[in-house]
């Protein structure tokens, strides 16, 4: 259009080719200065996306770092509570776990209840035995880990069905007895030893023991022959002692007395206290030679 | 030695299997260690017992020292008979029983020896206050058959006593009767229970098995059973099926119990009921009488075959009582006659 107007005033160009020349130029020149400003926009806008980019990659990692060091206290708080669930059921289960040293405690089943009989002496934790019962009418053993020769079924003919904490606590009374006796019994055969002249024999109950020994009274020794019964099996000590001499001669008195005494011993003391006072004897003994 | 004695450790000593022989021989105790160092283990078998039998010899060994080494191969070798259960029964209202294993032994001989003039008898104590037994039989006129004993093996103070299948029928009402009388007990009786493997029997009527109870300090082992479950399963099988395979495994442990079961290898039914039949009345079903037939069922290991049957899909959970009850009832022998 321009040159159509450079043209138009006597069809002459305005200035003639070189002004003509000239304002091709500028236009150029123009165009090319927008181009570059507008390049510059867009690099400025560029500039300002990335920094906007940068601060806010930096705030982000502010707030991350501020969240994980706030995030613990704010976790304390929630663990903290789960904690303490945990920790009282921890409690709670090791409360019912050593409910086994009362002797009797239990467990509820699917179809009723396990019952476990810790047994002890003297304050040793000896076996346990359990017995599921089944809840129903009638009360029914499920299975059980008493052994053949307690009379479960005799205990259990009288009081199951009628009074079940007289069941427990009567097969309490006997498997702790049991317990007892066959501690006392195990204890003879493994720490005196020493003293046995021959095997100690003994049967499934451990209510019936017979034994020689081997006697001490002032240096002289002689073999003495020991019958414990235990016709009570609700008992640790024995109902009946016989001691006898295995000589053809007969006992001189002290022997005697010491025979009586030994045999008042056996029937008010467990055995293994009165091999360990024989012991204590001959260890007084030993140091009255030695001086 | 007699000639009759020589030839019974002979052949004892020749029973034993190289592998066993020089534990069998501590356990016998007869020999002395110095004697068995002078024995060369690695002869030929013949010339280590033709050894072993003049060392013997030169200890003056007696029948009841060659039967107590008897004694002692059967003891390692227990499969090789067939035990019976007998169940001994006492009146009510009898005092506690105070066993006393040196009477028991001596009255038991005394009724034997006291029936029979021939009889030999050798005791062995055992753990668990038990006792094994080797009877050999004799007569009037003729000494003991060394090489057809019968094995007794009885646990103090319980009812059930063991004893060894033996041919010689004739010998076990005498042998009820010493074994009654001297464990003061009034009957005796056989229970239809039987089975090569003593340990399996004596698991069964002690109830010895199973031994896994519920109780706060055991650490039920409910993740392994769950894991059984998977490997159990096939990966095809879809959520309807794993219900059923859920309830059928739940069934079977709570009828077996979760501990593996002892080892019985039959059971036998004698059936003695009227034929029973869906279809139109065939031949047998117009019967009055009832069908004799016997049912057998043999495995290497009974038990775990019938809990296995359930869970494999061959039979429905649960099991038929008749199945199940073997070890409660303590029986593998059953008559069943229609009711």
């Amino acid at each position: 259009m321009e040159l159509a107007n450079s043209l138009s005033q006597e069809g002459r160009p305005k200035g003639g080719v070189l002004a003509h020349l000239e304002r091709l130029e500028t236009k150029s020149r123009k165009k090319f200065e927008e181009s570059q400003g507008a390049e510059s926009d867009l690099g400025s806008k560029i500039r300002k996306l990335r920094s906007l980019r940068d601060k806010l990659k930096a705030e982000v990692q502010r707030r991350q770092a501020r969240a994980e060091a706030s995030v613990e206290p704010d976790q304390t708080f929630e663990v903290s509570e789960q904690e303490v669930l945990e920790t009282k059921l921890e409690n709670v289960k090791s409360i019912l776990q050593a409910y086994r040293f009362t002797g009797l405690s239990g467990k509820l089943t699917s179809r009723g209840v396990c019952v476990s009989i810790s047994t002890a002496f003297e304050g040793n934790l000896l076996d346990s035995y359990f017995v599921d019962i089944v809840i129903q009418k009638p009360l029914r053993i499920h299975h059980h880990s008493i052994p053949v020769f307690i009379p479960l079924e005799e205990i259990a003919a009288k009081h199951l069905q009628t009074n079940i904490q007289h069941f427990l606590f009567s097969l309490c009374e006997y498997l702790n007895a049991y317990s007892g006796r066959k501690y006392q019994a195990d204890g003879l055969q493994k720490d005196f030893a020493a003293f046995l002249a021959g095997p100690l024999q003994r049967n499934s109950l451990c209510n019936l023991l017979s034994f020689t020994y081997k006697a001490e009274l002032s240096g002289q020794s002689f073999p003495f022959c020991a019958r414990l019964l235990y016709k009570d099996i609700t008992r640790t000590l024995p109902t009946d002692v016989t001691v006898t001499y295995q000589g053809m001669d007969a006992l001189s008195t002290s022997w005697e007395e010491q025979r009586a005494s030994h045999e008042n011993l056996f029937c008010t003391k467990p055995l293994h206290h009165v091999f360990a006072s024989f012991a204590r004897r001959e260890e007084k003994l030993d140091m009255n030679l030695v001086y | 030695m007699d000639e009759i004695v020589a030839e019974f450790v002979k052949r004892t000593i020749l029973k034993i299997p190289m592998a066993e022989m020089t534990t069998i021989l501590k356990a016998w105790d007869f020999l002395s260690e110095n004697q068995l160092q002078t024995i060369n283990f690695r002869k030929r078998k013949e010339s280590l017992v033709h050894d072993l039998v003049m060392l013997c010899e030169e200890k003056h060994a007696s029948v009841n020292d060659a039967a107590l080494l008897d004694i002692i191969y059967t003891q390692f070798h227990q499969h090789q008979k067939i035990w019976d259960v007998f169940q001994m029964t006492k009146e009510p209202g009898e005092d506690i029983d105070l066993f006393d294993m040196k009477q028991f032994k001596s009255s038991f001989k005394k009724i034997l020896q006291r029936a029979l003039k021939n009889v030999s008898v050798t005791f062995r104590d055992t753990e668990e206050n038990a006792v094994w037994i080797r009877i050999a039989w004799g007569t009037q006129y003729k000494k003991p058959n060394q090489y057809k004993p019968t094995y007794v093996v009885y646990y103090s103070q319980t009812p059930y006593v063991f004893i060894s299948s033996s041919r010689l029928r004739s010998s076990i009402p005498l042998l009820g009767q010493a074994l009654t009388v001297a464990s003061k007990h009034h009957r005796i009786v056989k229970m239809d229970f039987r089975s090569r493997y003593l340990d399996s029997l004596k698991a069964i009527v002690f109830k010895q098995y199973n031994q896994t109870f519920e109780t706060h300090n055991a650490s039920t082992p409910l993740q392994e059973r769950n894991l059984e479950l998977d490997i159990n399963m096939d990966s095809r099988i879809i959520h309807e099926n794993i219900i059923e395979k859920d309830r059928v495994q739940r069934v079977t442990q709570e009828i077996f119990g979760d501990s593996p079961q002892p080892r019985l290898e039959f059971a036998q039914y004698k059936l003695e009921t009227k034929f029973k039949s869906d279809l139109n009345r065939g031949i047998l079903a117009e019967r009055k009488e009832p069908l004799r037939c016997l049912v057998k069922f043999s495995s290497p290991n009974l038990l775990e075959a019938l809990k296995s049957l359930a869970p494999a899909g061959i039979a429905d959970a649960p099991l038929s009582p008749l199945l199940t009850c073997i070890p409660q009832k303590r029986m593998n022998y059953f008559k069943i006659k229609d009711k």
